[in-house]
């Protein structure tokens, strides 16, 4: 029996019967600990019995599902406790603890799939379970956020597939839907499909990534969807988008073509597009949402580059994704006590909500790059493969776009942690319970700048050697 | 090309210079009507993909989609014109070019000259539903544009007989697609405004 399946037996009981109508949120909590447990087995454990037709447990499906399981039950028990405290809260609905756990199976298969269409699939089913949770009832806006969620997601999904099938065309016109098949098949010289293929797959995924030009969906629906929603998608389905990119990427000629140049120009006109917006907002959640466009971008630069960059993407990567989940987690808590996400109203977090305020100043740490966090080192790397690449103008540009970014947001978020309230709210002092799961990703993040397990960089290693590493 | 094929791109075309929402859903049921003949008339129905793929376009698509968003449209007492692309010079230029550059396209790539006429029908639709979502404001545009895209992907797909196609994507792709009507129908409730009512925040 493939070791995937174990993943998905106890989950795909959950869909079948659905969550209890009394304990919903407890019941997401309960399925997302499951899910952890057995893909920490997995991850570390080494366990890969090799790939058949539909599932395989390679090094990418255990290093990722380690990264969005743990993201997931962060979230989750955020949500729990959301639900515990107010039982009027989105969170303690049954439709949405039904659709969080039919997102959980499917993005749990986007990783673990070796077949194009099946981690298609899983991904569009993703979408389509995560779009009906970002309206909330007493937010207007926020449907119309997710309708244009559920348009760009079909619109990006609808070019990968067709980027599938160009590939599908390519070579003597019956190339495998199998991933690792691919990813040891030759490259053909000049095929116009394959070429036109990666470009549309680049294009394709890269909107679901937040990736310019279609981008403009991701810092409305950050803003309007509730925050567990928010840190689900930026956290968990992100890298699930990322995980399909880099399959892609692992066949051999992926970004010899128009796709390597484009993930630099993308990656590049994303940061740049981000920067100036993170300039011009006043709303916490919209900067942080522009913050993914940037990283998205530095991310794309990564994979463009390849083989040097590789172990510093994947770093970067899997500490954007804790980073995001932490930070979106922490302005959902300011969200609530001060009624707003305006950046001016809200100030001296470390004294009003000292465990959100400790969040949310070491996560922006995290999120502007600096050491010891896992994305320090991930984005000194990167540099470092663009240099010695011989990319000098992108160099500059990175260069000059990160500033930009550090000295926008620092400016914008410090004045929260230790600057003075506008607003005058008054709360319960917090419990530190329904925090450790951001401090569990928190830990993480600090390893991965100082210290990695043996087991775990063993696992990042042989994915950046599956993506051109040496 | 085969008149089918000819017929499609008519009915890909005309619905973009005829304003009327009733047009627009005869366009959708047409275009599922026509991928469920091709797919008929090339493979008839001898496995159960091929049956799956039958129900999807010529019950799915052709079908439910236009009834359903008829329904909405109906009982929202929604106005009988509505432009699915701007009714002026530049968006016609636009639409006839993007069929131009489709059938351009299909010439150029490597293809058996079965698939060409397909696949040049199926870049056509392709860009002009590119076309219908870039230029729409108002949901329900919005949603043809969405479903005309997804005919588009469904006649690429249609462009090249597969040998083995497994039964269980075939459900999935179906099952996929329902959810997204359903969606779809319940924006598009929410969204458009009834009769005289104001129009609610774009999306």
């Amino acid at each position: 029996m493939n070791p995937a399946l174990w993943l998905l037996a106890p989950l795909a009981f959950l869909v079948l019967v659905g969550p209890g109508r009394r304990h919903n949120a407890i019941t997401l909590v309960a399925a997302a600990t499951v899910e952890v447990i057995v893909a920490t087995v997995i991850a570390i454990g080494g366990v890969d019995t090799g790939a058949d037709d539909l599932l395989t447990t390679d090094a990418t499906a255990r290093l990722f599902l380690l990264v969005i399981d743990w993201a997931f039950v962060g979230v989750v028990v955020y949500a729990w406790n959301r639900a515990r405290v107010d039982a009027t809260r989105p969170e303690a609905s049954a439709r949405r603890a039904y659709l969080g756990i039919v997102f959980l199976v499917a993005m749990n298969v986007v990783v673990i799939a070796n077949h194009m269409l099946l981690a298609w699939l899983a991904l569009e089913v993703t979408s389509l379970a995560a779009a009906p949770q970002i309206a909330q009832a007493s937010l207007p806006g926020s449907r119309g956020a997710s309708w244009r969620y559920l348009v760009f997601s079909i619109v990006g999904l609808g070019l990968a597939s067709l980027g599938f099938w160009c590939l599908g065309h390519g070579g003597d016109g019956h190339a495998s839907m199998r991933f690792d098949v691919l990813a040891h098949t030759a490259a053909a010289p000049d095929d116009p499909w394959r070429e036109l293929g990666f470009a549309l797959l680049v294009l394709g995924l890269g909107t679901k990534l937040g990736l310019a030009p279609m981008y403009s969906w991701l810092p409305e629906t950050y803003d309007e969807a509730p925050a567990a929603i928010t840190a689900l998608l930026a956290a968990v389905q992100f890298n699930g988008t990322l995980v399909l990119l880099v399959r892609v990427l692992q066949i051999p000629g992926a970004r010899d073509g128009v796709a390597g140049d484009a993930l630099l120009v993308l990656g590049l006109a994303s940061m740049a597009l981000s920067a100036g917006s993170i300039l011009a907002t006043r709303n916490i959640k919209r900067l942080v949402a522009y913050a993914s466009i940037n990283h998205a971008g530095v991310i794309a630069i990564g994979l463009g580059l390849g083989g040097e960059a590789a172990y510093g993407v994947l770093l970067y990567a899997v500490s954007n994704a804790f980073i995001k989940a932490i930070l979106f987690l922490s302005i959902g808590h300011i969200e609530a006590h001060y009624q707003t996400k305006q950046m001016r109203d809200v100030g001296g977090l470390i004294k009003d909500l000292p465990y959100t305020g400790l969040f949310l100043m070491v996560g922006t740490f995290a999120l502007l790059g600096f050491p010891p966090f896992g994305s320090f080192l991930g984005e000194l790397l990167i540099l470092s493969a663009l240099a010695a690449s011989g990319q000098m103008l992108v160099f500059a540009g990175f260069c000059a776009v990160i500033a930009t970014t550090f000295i926008a947001t620092g400016r914008s978020v410090f004045p929260m942690i230790w600057g003075e309230s506008r607003i005058k709210a008054t709360w319960h002092s917090q419990r530190l319970l329904p925090h450790l799961p951001k401090l569990v990703l928190l830990i993480a993040l600090v390893m991965m700048g100082l210290y990695l397990p043996a087991s775990v960089n063993t696992l990042f290693r042989e994915v950046a050697a599956s993506m051109g590493a040496r | 090309m085969s008149t089918a094929l000819v017929v499609f791109v008519l009915v890909l075309l005309l619905p973009l210079f005829l304003a009327s929402w009733r047009v627009s859903l005869v366009g959708l049921a047409s275009q599922g009507a026509i991928m469920a003949w091709l797919a008929y008339d090339r493979d008839g129905v001898t496995t159960v993909a091929d049956g799956v793929r039958l129900v999807d376009l010529g019950l799915v698509r052709a079908v439910i989609v236009p009834a359903l968003l008829y329904r909405v449209m109906a009982t929202r007492r929604a106005d009988a014109r509505n432009d699915v692309i701007a009714p002026n010079l530049v968006s016609w230029a636009l639409a006839l070019t993007a069929v131009l550059v489709g059938f351009r396209f299909a010439a150029h790539m490597p293809l058996p000259d079965a698939e060409r006429p397909f696949v040049a029908a199926a870049a056509a639709a392709l860009l002009l539903a590119m076309l219908v979502l870039a230029s729409s404001e108002r949901v329900f545009s919005q949603v043809v544009g969405v479903f005309r895209f997804e005919n588009a992907l469904a006649l690429f797909e249609l462009s090249r007989p597969e040998p083995e196609a497994e039964p269980g994507f075939r459900v999935g792709l179906l099952v996929v697609l329902v959810v997204t009507i359903g969606l779809a129908r319940w924006y598009l409730r929410t969204l458009t405004p009834a009769g005289d009512a104001p129009a609610p925040e774009a999306p």
